[in-house]
């Protein structure tokens, strides 16, 4: 192989990884709603109103910055729980919730049911945006 | 989102998160180099040796980082005493655990494209660094975090945290 063809090559790794990087990005932080099973774990009381559950592991530096977020919302907004879990040492809920990557944020209803699934750190406009659907219901 | 007032840098329990991220593109620049040199060893040998040297050496460097803990690095060091003191202070700190776990998995991909040089060939280290690149890559550029998917699939397993302790 020769150099021009090496750096063809290189050239072409690094636009597959930016747009690799660009697609991860894009699905980051965003809202899904669809599921709306009932969430019921042994020991998590839910809040009054609504519930913002998250799973995270310790090797996670976003899930700091998104249980923050969550605190503090959970903090200003009446009858609303945060929960933080680990599920290094609890893979069955991980399996169960199918969490694939931390943080994911799932936001419950009065009734612990699903409303929304974020994966990835939170953007603090878009837990608002589906908290206050959640509340308004 | 309110601000956090700038924490001071001192020996405080966390790392700038720059560092690591610093890091990752030295990271990524070497495994390019890897790469380009198992390419040109796919038909003259002295390249592929080139290209097995320096991933000896990326690994090692991944190994004692994995061992001693990101804080360590010597890159980061390079970042800390080169570029950080042109920086403003970070707006907050990071817990070294995540990227630590990181240099983890690249020492693992690293270790197994130079074992597979020896039935396989300068190709090995062509797709092992690939892998490296590509997660030192996103790490950089776009603050991937590898440790919130692997480490997840790995206590998924079963392979981490067997203890069985709820810890809500």
């Amino acid at each position: 192989m020769d150099a021009g063809t090496v750096a063809i090559v290189l050239a072409g790794l690094v636009l597959a990884a930016t747009l690799l990087g660009v697609l991860h990005r894009a699905t980051q932080g965003r809202a899904r709603t669809g599921d709306s099973r009932i969430v019921s774990i042994e020991g998590v009381a839910l809040g009054g109103r609504a519930t913002l559950l998250q799973f995270s592991t310790e090797v996670c530096a976003p899930c700091k910055s998104t249980a923050r977020v969550l605190d503090d919302l959970a903090a200003r907004t009446a009858d609303v729980a945060h929960v933080d879990l680990d599920v290094t040492h609890r893979p069955d809920l991980a399996s169960r919730y199918r969490v694939l990557q931390t943080p994911t944020t799932l936001i419950l209803d009065r009734d612990g049911a699903v409303r929304a699934r974020i994966g990835g750190a939170v953007r603090r406009d878009v837990v608002v945006a589906e908290l206050d659907k959640v509340l308004a219901a | 989102m309110t601000a956090p007032a700038p924490i001071a840098p001192t020996r405080a329990r966390g790392i700038d998160p720059r560092g690591p991220r610093v890091v990752a593109g030295i990271v990524a620049i070497t495994f390019l180099a890897v790469i380009a040199f198992a390419l040109l060893g796919l038909e003259t040998p002295a390249w592929g040796i080139a290209a097995l040297v320096l991933a000896i050496y990326s690994a090692a460097i991944f190994l004692f980082a994995a061992i001693a803990g990101v804080p360590r690095h010597p890159y980061g060091i390079l970042f800390r005493t080169l570029i950080r003191p042109r920086l403003k202070p970070p707006v907050e700190l990071e817990d070294p655990t995540p990227p630590t776990f990181a240099q983890g998995v690249g020492f693992v991909v690293t270790i197994a494209g130079i074992l597979l040089f020896i039935p396989f060939g300068p190709i090995a280290l062509v797709i092992a660094g690939a892998a490296a690149f590509v997660a030192a890559f996103l790490n950089s550029v776009f603050a991937y975090c590898l440790g919130c998917q692997i480490y997840l699939l790995l206590a998924r397993l079963g392979i981490l945290g067997k203890r069985g302790a709820a810890t809500a």
